[in-house]
């Protein structure tokens, strides 16, 4: 492994790291907005993550290290994953044929840590939660799977740096619909979940880390900005032909796509309520078949 | 040489049954000795020497033995010999002659027969002795499942099996038998020229997909995987439903195959992959969980074999050659880690008393190693990285993949079935963090629970063994690939050539990344968390004042979501008491997911031929003046037939 490509990492790292916990602060400076109020600064999570850090924290007495342990490991998956993803016109630092189900997998892992964890508790609550958040996976991951079986099918490629350069082709917009719905969905926000509600029962990512405080919480928050950046990165990067980009360019439509998609979050947070549960798969198939008829105009696209 | 070692193996192993019944430290020297000779063999051939095989002079059965070493035995070799060792090892304290002084030495033999067998299955190379290596095989694995023939509901899973296996056995004779008459002999090989023996492809299909386990023939899989003594589940699991595997890819690499055989092998596993692990989502017995997680897994390995019939098939495409390493690494793996699960349930059950999850939980303070270790199988049979299930199925998800990338005529078949596995993925996801969660995490629910104790060594030392191999095969997949490339070789041998493919390599380097990583990261947290200073106190859960471990999530409510999904397919019964009256005395849930297939459509139908044949039986009431008249009536309806125009 050459020096060139270790500092790039960390580089790409420290960028990921740092610019993650903007996105909750910027779709809550949306909503704050739409409701008409004044709000807490978009540097708000920052500071929750500083004090969190230093704070000590209280385990239940029936947690073992794990409890600990898994949000750590989930952190590093997440981080691995958002490293995975190329960054427009500076590509990606790591590459290689199937590097997106490795992207995929990560995340997978990532979820199996925070569901231990929140199981760790012997909390009621936080079992449902977790039990939620796998359960709804199933349908997330299909979807996923499939917006990548689009993208490798429309560009005859099978790694994200070159799935994710031109533009989607004829499906972009169903596939935008449907990787904005998984985006929602796989980081809890409405109408999935509502990260504000203070009724446990109706909540999913929320009541996993009820019990959590001090660091760990700290590192579980901030793991979840970084999903957050990762989803709205792939569906920019996923629809806009950055590739034919000018490198200012690119750079300017991937940040802007990224604003873009967070100031969707917030507002579709502030215009539509929570779905009832019961609800949740429908929509979730609805984003399903949404991906797999970009599917097939991808596959139709290119057999013409 | 291997044929030397194979010697050493076979003298081990048949000495051993001779003595396991009356020494059990002899025994387990002998099975070790016999096995290692195995592995030494299968990793010989592996490794780079040629092909082994070996005729007798002498005559069995009217034929002369033939045995034949090649890559494909030899992967699978490995598996049976390293999965019998330890499992050995495992059973001296699992299943000891001061617990069961009964079962124990009839159970050492047995185990003996079963791992000697197996290695002739993989080496016969004549239809009839492959027959008769089969039959000792499906015999001693009966007789290990019945090892605690006290129980009925052992006795039952027995004879389901018993009875399931001699259905696959009556195809394979048929197989067997049609394919002597076609080539003159009973000798196999590669045969690639006579088209007509293309539809025989299916009565192998059949046969050896019952002893594999694939939906909906899987019947017999569960419950003789849950009753069976644990080491008896781990080689069941691990290695004997993939003599069904071995079968199905020797076959199909020998004999010319029907052009639709990928596409129904793709959609079998793709269906067995999804409908397997819904069930094993469903189970509440931690053990019959596993059980249906095998037939999720031999989907896998089937979807990866389909790929590779249809890459095959389509002028020899690289990316079949990718989905069969995938399917055949997936073989190794899933030996791997669903040896090392049941061993752990073994531990859970020892421990215990056990295998409802309902009544477990908070056993990570009483079986730390126990935990660590099953969660570690669990992380990689969710496919996980950094372990090695994900590497198998990566693979496998490649070959797809790239099928689809290249448009190639197989496209219908691999679009869907990635998103199946995908599918699949995140509910084995889901069922296994239920599993680990419940029966590990939290607090105690019953105080057999709380009473448990730690395995010892014998038993701790095989899972620590399997648990380095997931590691291994999961951080360093490129190490293996040679051998792997052999494997695939000697199926299709226009994919002999190549180093391993570079994205294995960065694949690699990822993984050990993941895992120093993730070590680091959580070793780094749990620091801080000590430095900044820890306090313990109850489980807040939003201010209970006193949480009692009833009030944890169960394992029914945890699947509830999925399984409604499926409930058409589950089709739970639920025994529901409603709490009644202002002060309500007592109130239950009692839910079971019976095996639909057996009690829902086998069942039916065997009360109907039942029902049946006993109103037939009527007409035999030993009365001689009655059999006269049949006998007339049936001379009278034969004339009339000739009468009536039938030519003489």
């Amino acid at each position: 492994m050459s020096l060139r490509l270790i500092l790039d990492l960390i580089a790409r790292l420290a960028l990921w790291l740092l610019l993650a916990p903007l996105l909750p602060g910027i779709i809550n400076k949306v909503k704050a907005w739409v409701a008409g109020r004044r709000g807490p600064p978009v540097l708000q999570l920052y500071y929750d993550l500083a004090r969190l850090w230093q704070k000590h924290a209280v385990l239940s007495t029936l947690a073992s290290p794990g409890f600990v342990i898994g949000p750590a490991v989930a952190w590093v998956a997440l981080a691995g994953a958002a490293l995975l993803m190329p960054l427009g016109p500076a590509g990606s630092a790591l590459s290689f044929r199937g590097d997106m189900l490795l992207l995929i997998y990560l995340l997978a892992l990532a979820r199996f840590c925070t569901a231990w964890a929140a199981m760790e508790t012997g909390s009621a609550f936080e079992g449902m939660g977790a039990a939620r958040e796998v359960s709804f996976a199933v349908l997330a991951e299909a979807t996923l799977i499939t917006a990548l079986l689009a993208l490798c099918v429309q560009t005859e490629s099978t790694s994200l740096v070159t799935m994710l350069a031109p533009a989607a082709g004829a499906g972009a917009v169903l596939l935008a619909a449907g990787l904005f719905t998984v985006l929602l969905a796989e980081n809890c926000r409405v109408p999935f979940d509502d990260p504000n509600t203070h009724l446990e029962l109706t909540m999913i990512h929320e009541a996993m880390v009820l019990d959590h405080s001090g660091p760990p919480l700290a590192v579980i928050l901030h793991g979840a900005a970084l999903k957050l950046l990762l989803f709205s990165l792939f569906l920019t990067e996923a629809v806009l032909p950055l590739g034919q980009l000018s490198t200012l360019a690119a750079t300017g439509a991937l940040v802007g796509g990224v604003l873009a998609v967070t100031v969707g979050v917030g507002l579709v947070e502030s215009l539509l309520a929570r779905l009832a549960f019961r609800r949740v798969p429908l929509l979730l198939t609805t984003a399903f078949l949404l991906c797999l008829f970009a599917l097939l105009m991808a596959w139709k696209g290119g057999a013409e | 040489m291997p044929g030397l070692f194979l010697l050493v193996a076979a003298t081990g192993l048949g000495a051993s049954i001779a003595f396991g019944p009356r020494c059990a430290r002899l025994w387990l020297g002998l099975t070790l000795v016999g096995t290692a000779a195995a592995l030494t063999a299968a990793l010989g051939v592996l490794t780079g020497t040629p092909e082994w095989t070996w005729r007798s002079g002498f005559l069995v059965g009217g034929e002369a033995l033939y045995f034949r070493l090649d890559g494909l035995s030899a992967w699978f070799l490995v598996l049976v010999s390293v999965v019998g060792g330890l499992g050995a090892v495992y059973s001296r304290e699992y299943w000891s002659d001061a617990h069961n002084p009964a079962s124990a030495p009839r159970g050492r033999a047995w185990w003996s027969a079963l791992v000697l067998s197996m290695g002739l299955v993989l080496l016969c190379s004549n239809g009839l002795h492959f027959l008769i290596a089969w039959e000792i095989f499906a015999l001693a694995a009966y007789f290990l499942i019945t090892l605690d023939r006290a129980q009925r509901a052992v006795r039952t899973a027995g004879w389901v099996y018993l009875a399931a296996s001699h259905a696959g056995t009556v195809c394979l004779f048929a197989f067997f038998g049609l394919l002597a008459a076609h080539t003159g002999g009973w000798e196999l090989g590669p045969l690639r020229d006579p088209g007509e023996l293309k539809p025989l492809f299916w009565l192998a299909l059949a046969g050896f997909g019952v002893k594999a386990g694939l939906f909906p023939l899987h019947i017999w899989l569960p419950s003789a995987h849950a009753n069976a003594p644990s080491h008896v589940s781990a080689i069941m699991s691990g290695v004997a439903i993939k003599m069904g595997i071995y079968g199905i890819i020797r076959f199909s690499g020998w004999l010319p195959v029907p052009a639709t055989a990928g596409w129904v092998v793709m959609g079998l596993g793709a269906v067995s992959a999804v409908l397997g692990i819904a069930f094993a989502l469903a189970q509440n017995d931690l053990k019959r969980l596993l059980a249906y997680c095998s037939v999720e897994n031999i989907g896998i390995i089937l979807v990866g074999l389909g790929a590779a019939l249809l890459g095959r098939a389509q002028g020899n495409a690289a990316w079949g050659r990718l989905a069969l390493a995938g399917a055949l690494l997936h073989v190794w793996n899933h030996g791997a880690f669903k040896s090392l699960l049941f061993f752990g349930a073994g531990s859970v059950v020892q421990a215990t008393g056990t295998r409802e999850m309902s009544r477990l939980g908070g056993l990570w303070r009483a079986l730390p190693w126990t935990t660590a270790l099953f969660a570690l199988g669990v992380l990689a049979v969710c496919g996980l990285p950094p372990l090695n299930g994900f590497v198998s199925e990566w693979l496998v998800y490649l070959g797809l993949f790239d099928a689809a990338t290249q448009r190639a005529a197989s496209v219908w078949a691999a679009l869907p079935a990635a998103i199946l596995l995908a599918m699949a993925g995140a509910m084995a996801l889901a069922g296994f963090a239920k599993a680990a969660a419940v029966v590990f995490l939290g607090a105690p629910r019953t105080q057999a629970a709380e009473r448990a104790q730690e395995c010892g060594g014998l038993m701790r030392s095989p899972m620590l063994v399997l648990a380095g191999g997931c590691v291994i095969l999961g951080l360093a997949p490129m190490l293996f690939w040679p051998t792997l490339a052999r494997a695939v070789g000697s199926w299709n041998p226009n994919w002999t050539a190549g180093a391993a493919p570079a994205p294995l390599t960065a694949l690699s380097a990822a993984q050990i990344a993941v895992a120093l990583l993730a070590g680091g990261a959580g070793v780094w947290l749990w620091r801080k968390v000590r430095g900044n200073g820890l306090r313990r106190a109850l489980t807040w859960d939003c201010g209970y004042a006193g949480p009692t471990a009833r009030m944890q999530y169960t394992s029914a409510s945890f699947a509830g979501i999925v399984t409604g999904w499926f409930g058409w397919l589950l089709q739970p019964e639920r025994q529901l008491r409603r709490p009644r009256g202002p002060l309500p005395a007592a109130a239950s849930e009692f839910v079971r997911v019976p095996e639909t297939v057996l009690e829902r459509v086998l069942g039916p139908v065997g009360t109907c031929v039942m029902r049946v044949s006993e109103t037939a039986l009527r007409l035999q009431q030993g009365r001689l003046q009655a059999y006269i008249l049949y006998v007339l009536a049936g001379l009278i309806a034969m004339g009339m037939l000739v009468l009536l125009g039938g030519q003489p």
